[in-house]
């Protein structure tokens, strides 16, 4: 009897491992390695829009790309430049001008709620003028593609060789919740570094270096 | 029986069961079968197995997520992560040197000399290094005290303020009280705070005072002022006591000059001539060609006999016929006038340290008999603002305090309670006075008597200018928002007396209507304002200075010796860590080994090795100095080589309040003591040796009595550590002395020249040569140049994150510099020669190091480098051992960073290592990261002299050189190609890119020899 409980167990428990391996196992890392990582931000952003539809350039936000090691987050004075004008989507504008038109009024200017959110950080009122009263707020994005403290990337090099924003950081104009797409793992830029000559873009060969130096002091 | 036959009937199977149970195991069951135990343990473990297999991959998630705070509004100039050089002027010391902070992510992290600047030319000393870890210093006060209570500026203001009023309405004696650290806007706003009162005046004073200096102008030539010297236009130096390339005056500015004197870049074009007569070994001293030991107090009749055999020889008139003897024999002199007076007139300078009047009134003479002042040598005409001291009117002051005359006291940047003699009359009579205002930034011995302290902010977080010469202006601004609630001394003053501005508004006023009309170019205000501010400094019109030397200033000429002749005589010095104290709070300073010396963590008293055995000393031992008048100082006592047999040289600047702060300072372990117990002090305050003679603070010629203790102290001296040489136990026959420090003499240089001698070795080696086709980095030290100053040990500790490891530590050899500075003696007793040698490592192309890690933690990189990898360490310590350079430094502990205000200062380009992972130079790899970087970013190749390591930028005789062996071109290739170029140890075949220069000295026998002239 008691082998029969035994059994039962371990198979119940075969069971619930595999059930929760197939749950998990979509990805299934190894420690420090955060493929497929997506988490919520606290603007809900979207790449496949501003990157995708409007084919804004990377750069024109994330400029300190070209310029520092890290590409870094544009501040909110970036999104300001259209987003002073630019309150709502096209879609909701013309719902708001259809509502309008029916009921015999003028159009009423609307907020999509995720730029209201922008705009609260910045201390900016209804009007889009700063309030005395709002305290400004900086936005506190969460980190996607991040790296061990002791290995020191920089955008710089990459940037000049002209490798695309794409090939590390995946098709982030279809996103519209940015993920990290790569492994971002030691050995997965080594293998880019030794097979440079075929990743970038411009066609032309570059020779990226192979010290541990490189990335390491 | 089987388990299978019991199952069948339940009853009988629980009571069989029960009785199988309760028998032995037998023999030939098989496995699987009635052994429970076996099976239970199997399959827990399966259990146990799928069970934790399960929960991994379940409850398997990433760390903790990690925040992007970007900017709301971004500046519009400024890319994140990018750093940012600003022009400015360090405040460490009066000297003014101009730098460069390096601002990075909104806070300065290194401090760099301005290339331009002329007094600093690109190099900064090891204080001016440090300076960037004081301005993270939590214990600097952040608001105003009032009567010791925390209080607001708005109180503050407003009973400062209401007593400044009744000052004024009751003809109050008001005094100023400061040093030269003194910008020309400062001095403007304080005299027009003076003129309120009826009785206000500023008097200045220098802890390290040179006051004698200027009143010997006074009376020689008409102008009260310390003279800019130009040791490049100088031939032939004589210094008594001036230690000019350590810490008298300006030593960045006046260690380029002297190197640009002694320059031998493959061809010998000039090499000046340097004497030095002293009584202790100073830095400048130990880099003399010549160097005479007087006796303490026989300073003035040397000066004398010098000054009476060069005029005899130029057919002047004598001073007296009847000198005083100075110990020092006349065919010494008749040498040294020889050299001064053969060539052409104006190739001289002779310069004393001494702040006796005497003295300074035979050196003008001398000066003037050479034809210095002629020459422009030394220069009247553009003097100095560096020393602007006044002993008089501070003894004035004094007395007046004693009695009880002053009825405000006003004291900003110095600590007079705690550096002079009479400190401690000085607080008593402070307690006295109705309002003492003090702008210090601690809780210092004087601000401690203090009714107001008002903290002053650090120079890199404030506005402030600065006119280091005369004509010479420069503006200091802030490289950070002031962390803390300090102000400015002008901010108070313009507030107390009822004006609200802020303090660029005031300095841009002062500069409009003082400063701008002098400016030449034909610019506004505005591009003046802005250029000077992008550029650091300006040079503007001066007036026309007249002088004219009066030999009747010599009338009257005191020579009696300062000191009696036969007993131990006490000689201070300012300290080239601590200066005169007020660093007393950095850490860095503390630990970086005192250039002569090497000591860390204290100060002592230097003894001869003729004294020590006298007295049966050692280094080590305790001792107490007492003086005939009860000042007594407990001391540990360092046998020091090169002191004459009176002299006890003792380092002023220790035995500050507040440095039992450095308690917890090192890691904290079972057998670790703290560097200082709770409520002590590191070292002895040496203040009460200072004498007052003539109306001039003297730093020597107090008799002393030396006994000791019986306790025994450690002394935190690395010059043992990581020693070069092998032990002789060790040693193959006559393998023992490796010739690791060569000199040679500029005759033998002439000779080698022209015979184009070079020594250089080849060696056969197993090793294939490494590739290197791109770059191939490497790194030329000019012992000739080094004066061992040690800016490039703090300066790479401020760029690499070197973590302070405290006294006991240090005693365990476990100090973490990456670069240390040699000293090496030879000869004995007091007639010795010093040569410094700057160690690091030498990233050898066949590096011993990288064979023999384990787990490749270290490896040759592609451009030359040894690469040392941090996060593949495993702390086996083996590449330490192999290594001949002893150059490598391990972390035995987490060292601690709890403060996070200190933290800020904090390269964050550099990895911080933690406990068990091995460290050395990188030959600051991130620095020739980046310009590989922008380079590739700009399409341009990189350029020589674009990489400078932080020891080569910080250098201020430019001895180390960077470059690249790949380019012919380059200043590196050419400096290898010079007849001095060697490497250390080069016979082990290791193959090391780091190549010397041999010192030169100027001499017909090199040193060590008994041949010296």
């Amino acid at each position: 009897m008691r082998s029969n409980l035994l059994r039962i167990i371990l198979l119940v428990s075969i069971l619930l491992a595999s059930v929760s391996l197939v749950i998990s196992a979509r990805r299934v890392n190894l420690p420090g390695v955060d493929t497929g990582y997506q988490p919520v931000q606290p603007i809900a952003y979207s790449h496949r829009l501003h990157a995708g539809e409007l084919a804004i350039p990377c750069q024109y936000c994330h400029y300190a790309a070209e310029k520092s090691r890290r590409a870094g987050v544009p501040a909110a004075s970036i999104c300001m430049n259209c987003h002073s004008f630019v309150t709502a989507s096209l879609g909701a504008l013309r719902e708001e001008e259809k509502a309008a038109k029916a009921e015999g009024r003028e159009m009423k200017p609307i907020e999509s709620p995720e730029l209201r959110k922008l705009y609260d950080a910045l201390g900016l009122g209804l009007d889009l003028k700063p309030d005395p009263s709002k305290e400004m707020e900086p936005i506190v994005w969460t980190r996607v593609h991040d790296l061990p403290d002791f290995a020191y990337f920089d955008h710089r090099p990459h940037v000049a060789a002209m490798v695309a924003c794409q090939s590390c950081h995946g098709p982030v104009e279809t996103m519209e919740r940015v993920r990290q797409e790569a492994s971002l793992t030691m050995g997965w830029c080594v293998k880019c570094h030794r097979n440079n000559s075929e990743r970038t873009v411009s066609g032309r060969p570059v020779k990226a270096p192979l010290d541990c130096a490189t990335c390491h002091f | 029986m089987k388990i299978k036959d019991q199952v069948k009937t339940k009853y009988r199977l629980s009571l069989q069961q029960d009785a199988i149970d309760e028998q032995p195991q037998q023999a030939g069951f098989e496995g699987g079968g009635a052994d429970r135990s076996r099976v239970e343990r199997r399959t827990f473990l399966k259990m146990a197995g799928f069970t934790v297999g399960a929960g991994l991959s379940w409850g398997c998630t990433r760390g903790g997520d990690r925040k992007l705070v970007p900017y709301l509004v971004a500046p519009e100039e400024v890319v994140p992560g990018r750093p940012y050089w600003y022009a400015s002027v360090c405040g460490a010391c009066p000297a003014g040197c101009g730098v460069l902070a390096k601002n990075l992510d909104g806070r300065p992290v290194k401090l760099e000399g301005n290339p331009d600047h002329p007094i600093s030319q690109g190099g900064l000393c090891a204080i001016g290094q440090a300076s960037v870890l004081a301005l993270y210093d939590a214990k600097r006060l952040k608001a105003p005290f009032n009567r010791g209570q925390e209080s607001d500026w708005s109180i503050v203001d407003q009973e400062i303020s209401t007593e400044i009023e009744r000052l004024v309405a009751s003809g109050a004696k008001v005094r100023f009280l400061t040093d030269s650290c003194l910008g020309p806007t400062d001095s403007h706003i304080i005299e027009q705070f003076l003129d309120r009162f009826d009785d206000g005046r500023l008097v200045i004073y220098d802890s390290i005072s040179s006051s004698a200096i200027a009143d010997a102008h006074a009376l020689s030539h008409g102008i009260r002022a310390v003279p800019r010297y130009h040791f490049e236009k100088a031939d032939f130096i004589v210094s008594f006591d001036a230690d000019f390339l350590g810490t008298w005056i300006s030593p960045v500015e006046y260690t380029r000059g002297y190197r640009a004197g002694r320059r031998f870049d493959g061809e010998l074009r000039a090499f000046s001539h340097h004497t030095q007569f002293e009584s202790h070994l100073s830095l400048t001293g130990s880099n003399a060609d010549q160097r005479v030991v007087v006796r303490p107090g026989g300073m003035r009749a040397a000066v004398a006999h010098l000054a009476d055999t060069v005029a005899r020889r130029l057919g002047k008139k004598v001073l007296s016929s009847d000198l005083p003897e100075s110990g020092v024999e006349q065919t010494v002199m008749d040498d040294i006038c020889k050299r001064l007076t053969t060539h052409r007139p104006g190739r001289a300078l002779i310069v004393s340290g001494e702040n006796d009047r005497q003295i300074q009134l035979i050196v003008n003479h001398l000066n003037e008999m050479l034809g210095a002042y002629d020459a422009g040598v030394v220069d009247l005409e553009q003097a100095s603002l560096q020393r602007r001291g006044d002993d008089r009117a501070l003894l004035e002051l004094r007395d007046e305090m004693a009695r009880g005359e002053v009825d405000a006291l006003f004291i900003r940047g110095v600590n007079p309670v705690y550096d002079l003699p009479f400190g401690q009359e000085l607080a008593a009579a402070m307690e006295g006075t109705a309002l003492v205002v003090s702008f210090s930034d601690q809780h210092n011995e004087t601000a401690e008597h203090a009714a107001f302290v008002c903290p002053e902010p650090h120079f890199l977080e404030s506005w402030s200018d600065s006119e280091p010469v005369q004509g010479v202006f420069a503006i200091r601004q802030p490289v950070l928002r002031p962390i803390g609630n300090s102000r400015t001394m002008m901010e108070s003053l313009a507030r107390w007396t009822g004006v609200s501005a802020e303090a660029r508004d005031i300095i841009r006023d002062s500069w409009r209507q003082r400063v701008f009309p002098r400016a030449a170019d034909g610019a506004t205000f505005r591009q003046f304002w802005d250029k000077t501010l992008h550029d650091g400094w300006t040079e503007v019109a001066r007036d026309a200075v007249e002088s004219a030397y009066d030999a009747g200033a010599l009338a009257g000429l005191n020579l009696r010796p300062q000191a009696e002749p036969k007993s131990l005589v006490a000689v201070t010095h300012a300290s080239m860590a601590v200066f005169d104290g007020r660093h007393a709070h950095n850490a860095w300073l503390h630990e970086m080994p005192d250039p002569i010396t090497k000591m860390t963590w204290d100060n002592f008293a230097a003894i001869a090795t003729a004294t020590a055995r006298e007295h049966g000393l050692q280094t080590g031992d305790e001792v107490r100095l007492t003086t005939p008048d009860g000042v007594a100082l407990t001391l540990p006592v360092l046998v020091q080589p090169g002191l004459h047999g009176n002299a006890i040289a003792v380092a002023l600047g220790y035995g500050r309040k507040g440095t039992d702060r450095f308690t917890a300072i090192g890691p904290r372990w079972l057998e670790g003591t703290p560097t200082i117990e709770e409520g002590g002090m590191i070292g002895a305050n040496a203040a009460p040796l200072i004498r007052i003679v003539d109306g001039n603070l003297q730093f020597s010629g107090r008799a002393v009595t030396l006994e000791a203790t019986g306790v025994k102290r450690p002394v935190g001296c690395t010059q043992q550590h990581h020693s070069l040489y092998i032990p002789e136990r060790l040693a193959i026959e006559e393998n023992e002395r490796r010739d690791i420090v060569r000199e040679t003499t500029v005759i033998a240089l002439k000779t080698e020249s022209a015979h184009g001698e070079h020594g250089h070795d080849e060696h056969l080696s197993l090793w294939e040569e490494h590739a290197m086709p791109d770059h191939h980095w490497g790194l030329s030290v000019d012992l000739n140049a080094c004066t061992g100053c040690s800016a490039c040990v703090v300066s790479c500790q401020a760029e690499n994150n070197i973590p302070v490891v405290g006294r006991d530590e240090v005693v365990r050899s476990r100090e973490m510099h990456w670069m240390r500075i040699d000293r090496y003696y030879a000869g004995e007793n007091e007639d010795i020669d010093v040569v410094f040698m700057p160690m690091m490592c030498q990233h050898c192309d066949n590096a011993p190091c990288e064979t023999v890690c384990p787990v490749q933690a270290t490896a040759q990189s592609a451009e030359g480098l040894n690469q040392q990898i941090y996060n593949r360490c495993v702390g086996t310590r083996y590449c330490a051992n192999n290594c001949p350079y002893k150059v490598r430094r391990f972390n035995w502990f987490n060292y601690p960073k709890e403060d996070r205000l200190q933290n800020l200062a904090l390269n964050p380009d550099v990895t911080i290592r933690t406990r068990g992972v091995m460290e050395k130079c990188s030959l600051c790899v991130q620095r020739i990261q980046y310009a590989k970087i922008e380079s590739k970013r700009q399409g341009r190749p990189i350029t020589d002299g674009e990489i400078e390591p932080a020891c080569a930028q910080s250098c201020p005789a430019k001895a180390i050189v960077f470059g690249d062996l790949n380019d012919p071109e380059s200043r590196l290739v050419r400096a290898n190609q010079d007849p001095r170029q060697y490497q250390v140890l080069a016979e082990l075949g290791v193959k090391p890119v780091v190549s010397y220069l041999k010192k030169v000295r100027n001499r017909t026998e090199s040193g060590g020899s008994d041949e010296r002239s």
